[in-house]
């Protein structure tokens, strides 16, 4: 109870404290801070300072070495230094270290070093050390600043509203500010965005004011700023371009996909049409397959595009087990069959993952280990 | 439920002719009535017929019908077969046979599972229907690659016998052929001499070789053998029709056999005291009898299972045994055959109907009847 009267009794005399600053301030204006800008500088600006020309050096000398750098590879590689693009340096390098690495981040390169070296903020305060913004305290300016600007719109969209309603004006429903193929911008770039970390929690708080933003009847009129911060989800992707049906002499369609693979099966496949559902493997019928799940790998893309009485299938397969042969087989009659349905059902077969290639292989075993993942008993000793 | 009520109600009052002729009409397409083999014709194709339990008990009682066939039939809880093609085909030769020529010798041959044991066993039926003696071996390679028992035979020095199983086949053989086996005509053209004290004197009846092996059963081998030739006798004097059907026949030229002599040393088929008995009967020196006999890949071993054609499977030796023959090529299903048998799986709520059913089945299996039973059976 004391404890509580006490702490009360400072704020009240740390607001008093302030009413005095303030009333004093215009008293003391110009002078004596323009003669303290000219003789202090705060620490953390001379620290920054120090830092800030260190980084410039490195970066400046970076630089030098990336030029010459290139200057090299491009002599290296027999073509003009002047006109050795960014494309070309890639190519050469992938060409002189080729990689088998997995992962593309961890094979060599050679960029240039304003994208390999992370960016700094610009000065945030003046020479005084007095912060340019006016966030500067949250710790996080440029993210809550955002914030700033989303409760800003909100408020000019309901301050809108209320003027249309006094003028009794009708909304125009057609004018609706369509969101649903949109997400917005990843946690990623947000941070890059703003420079700043940014926890989940607040970027879930960012998505909320965004969403609420949205929500509000008259959000078109800020669309520009919405749509600065939503990005279009993934667009329906062109399939590559249906090949052209091919003719045979007896006038009978076909199409012919070569390259079909899954795991180490390699196939090629030929779908024709007319045809009474035929299936060719190797010379073999359907018996090529003893297992059901196999056979039904290759019935299922026929019973999906509703064809499997309508073509013919001639299959030459080779390579892998039967399972992949089977798939394999199934990605080949997909593929081909494109030509044969129209473009809805070659984009639901797309949905249907008929038309992904499965790029899986057996991973290998590692030393020191039972299989690819699994370890050996564990034993003390 | 109703339906069944119905029949019965129909069976009680209307004479016998009538019901058969309204049993007949209110039947499905899949289905026939006839039950005798021989009233079979090609309208009655990719019908299935029913046979009487009396009869089944009397035929496939010690096999005939594979084993997953049976247990299917257990769950149906009827016997019934498909009228196919070429036991069609076959029947209605043997119906026009002169058979005092010599032997003709038909010679199923199929891929896996397309039903040659099957038509084999309609012939069967055709064959105890028409009042032939039937010489039915359920399965050859029960005997060369699964056989029970083997011993060197003391008869025949060299030879190896395999006793159980031609016990068993003796009991086979007397519960097939019980219609014939009552004539008194049948009695054996010569002395068997067994041992010492045992014999089977000539003029005995055949049922006193048979019994003789069904008891000792250490002479079973022989006496098959033995009766195998007394049969041959028999019908060129005329004294009985004979049909031979045997199942894996070309299992009597595989090499490689599971019986073994007392050194453990693999015994060619040609050593097994039983096969010469079955050769002698498919050869053509004879007549008054008719063979219908099954090549089948599964009667060799896994690693020579390469095709299915009677040539590869007999080997020379068995081609030129059995030259000139009659090939019987035993297909997948028709797509009428395909259509009748998902109907009665159907109607024997076997599989749940559901649209395009009998398409994606027909694929999945490749209209291959074993394939086919597999796929629409439980797990």
């Amino acid at each position: 109870m004391l404890r509580k009267f006490n702490a009360r009794l400072l704020q009240l005399s740390n607001n008093a404290a302030c009413t005095q600053l303030v009333s004093k301030l215009p008293l003391c204006t110009s002078a004596p801070i323009e003669d303290a800008n000219k003789k202090v500088v705060s620490k953390a600006m001379k620290a920054y300072l120090e830092r800030a020309k260190e980084h410039d050096e490195f970066m400046a000398q970076k630089n030098l070495e990336f030029q010459i750098g290139k200057r090299h590879l491009a002599n290296m590689m027999g073509e003009n230094p002047e006109t050795f693009t960014q494309e070309d340096v890639d190519n050469a390098i992938s060409y002189l270290f080729p990689s088998g690495l997995f992962e593309k981040k961890a094979r060599p390169l050679m960029k240039p070093p304003e994208e390999v070296f992370p960016q700094r903020k610009a000065a945030e305060f003046d020479l005084m050390g007095r912060p340019h913004h006016f966030l500067f305290y949250t710790g996080k300016p440029n993210f809550y600043k955002l914030l700033y600007d989303i409760v800003e719109r909100v408020n000019e969209c309901n301050r809108y509203e209320d003027a249309m309603n006094r003028k009794s004006i009708q909304r125009d429903p057609n004018l609706v500010l369509e969101m649903s193929g949109y997400q917005w911008l990843d946690k990623d770039a947000l941070e890059k965005q703003c420079v700043e970390g940014i926890n989940d929690k607040e970027y879930n708080n960012f998505k909320d004011a965004m969403e609420r933003l949205t929500k509000l009847p008259y959000s078109y009129k800020v669309k520009d700023f919405i749509m600065e911060y939503s990005r279009p989800l993934m667009m329906q992707t062109k399939t590559h371009d249906v090949p052209e049906l091919q003719y045979d002499k007896d006038g009978k369609a076909f199409i012919t996909t070569y390259e079909c693979l899954r795991k180490r099966a390699r196939a090629d496949v030929t779908v024709s049409s007319p045809g009474t559902g035929k299936i060719t493997i190797n010379g073999e019928g359907i018996n090529y397959f003893d297992d059901i799940h196999c056979r039904e790998q290759l019935l299922f893309p026929l019973i999906f595009t509703n064809l499997h009485k309508n073509v013919d299938v001639v299959a030459n397969v080779e390579g892998g087990g039967p399972a992949g042969q089977a798939g394999a087989i199934r990605w080949g009659i997909a593929w081909s069959l494109r030509s044969f349905v129209d473009q809805e059902i070659v984009e639901k077969m797309r949905i249907a993952g008929l038309l992904t290639r499965d790029y899986r292989i057996r991973e290998r075993k590692k030393p020191g280990q039972a299989g690819a993942r699994k370890k050996f008993t564990w034993k003390k000793r | 439920m109703l339906k069944v009520v119905s029949k019965e109600v129909l069976g009680a009052r209307l004479p016998k002719n009538i019901r058969a002729l309204c049993v007949a009409t209110h039947s499905q397409k899949f289905r026939t009535s006839e039950d005798k083999p021989s009233y079979h014709s090609s309208s009655n194709s990719a019908q299935y017929y029913k046979i009487p339990q009396d009869i089944r008990n009397q035929l496939f009682a010690h096999g005939g019908i594979p084993k997953s066939y049976n247990i299917q039939t257990k769950s149906f809880a009827e016997t019934c077969l498909m009228v196919r093609e070429p036991s069609l085909d076959i029947i209605n030769c043997i119906k026009s046979i002169d058979y005092s020529k010599p032997v003709n010798r038909f010679v199923l041959y199929g891929k896996k599972g397309s039903g040659k044991s099957l038509a084999l066993a309609h012939v069967v039926h055709y064959g105890l229907e028409t009042g032939h003696l039937i010489l039915h071996v359920p399965w050859v390679g029960q005997w060369m690659r699964y056989c029970k028992e083997y011993s060197n035979s003391e008869l025949k020095p060299g030879n190896v016998d395999i006793n159980l199983d031609a016990a068993n086949w003796l009991v086979h053989f007397k519960t097939q052929n019980a219609h014939v086996l009552s004539n008194a005509d049948l009695v054996i053209g010569q002395d068997y001499v067994w041992s010492k004290r045992e014999k089977t004197q000539k003029g005995a009846h055949i049922l006193e070789l048979i019994e003789h092996g069904i008891s000792r059963v250490k002479y079973a081998s022989s006496c098959v053998l033995g009766l195998c030739m007394e049969i041959k006798e028999l019908s060129k004097k005329g004294k009985c029709k004979t049909m031979v059907a045997i199942d894996g026949y070309n299992g009597f030229f595989y090499p490689k056999t599971r019986v073994y002599t007392e050194k453990k040393e693999m015994v060619p088929p040609s050593k097994v005291t039983v096969t010469e008995g079955f050769l002698e009967v498919t050869k053509f020196d004879w007549n008054n009898a008719v063979c219908v006999l099954t090549v089948d890949e599964i009667a060799s071993a896994k690693e020579d299972q390469l095709s299915h054609m009677p040539k590869y499977l007999l080997g020379k030796e068995g081609f030129e045994h059995l030259d000139p023959f009659i090939p019987v090529a035993v297909n997948e299903y028709t797509d009428k055959e395909f259509t009748s048998c998902m109907e009665y799986y159907r109607e024997r709520k076997w599989v749940q109907p559901a649209p395009g059913q009998d398409e994606e089945l027909s694929f999945l299996s490749g209209s291959n009847p074993y394939k086919l039973m597999q796929i629409c059976a439980g797990l």
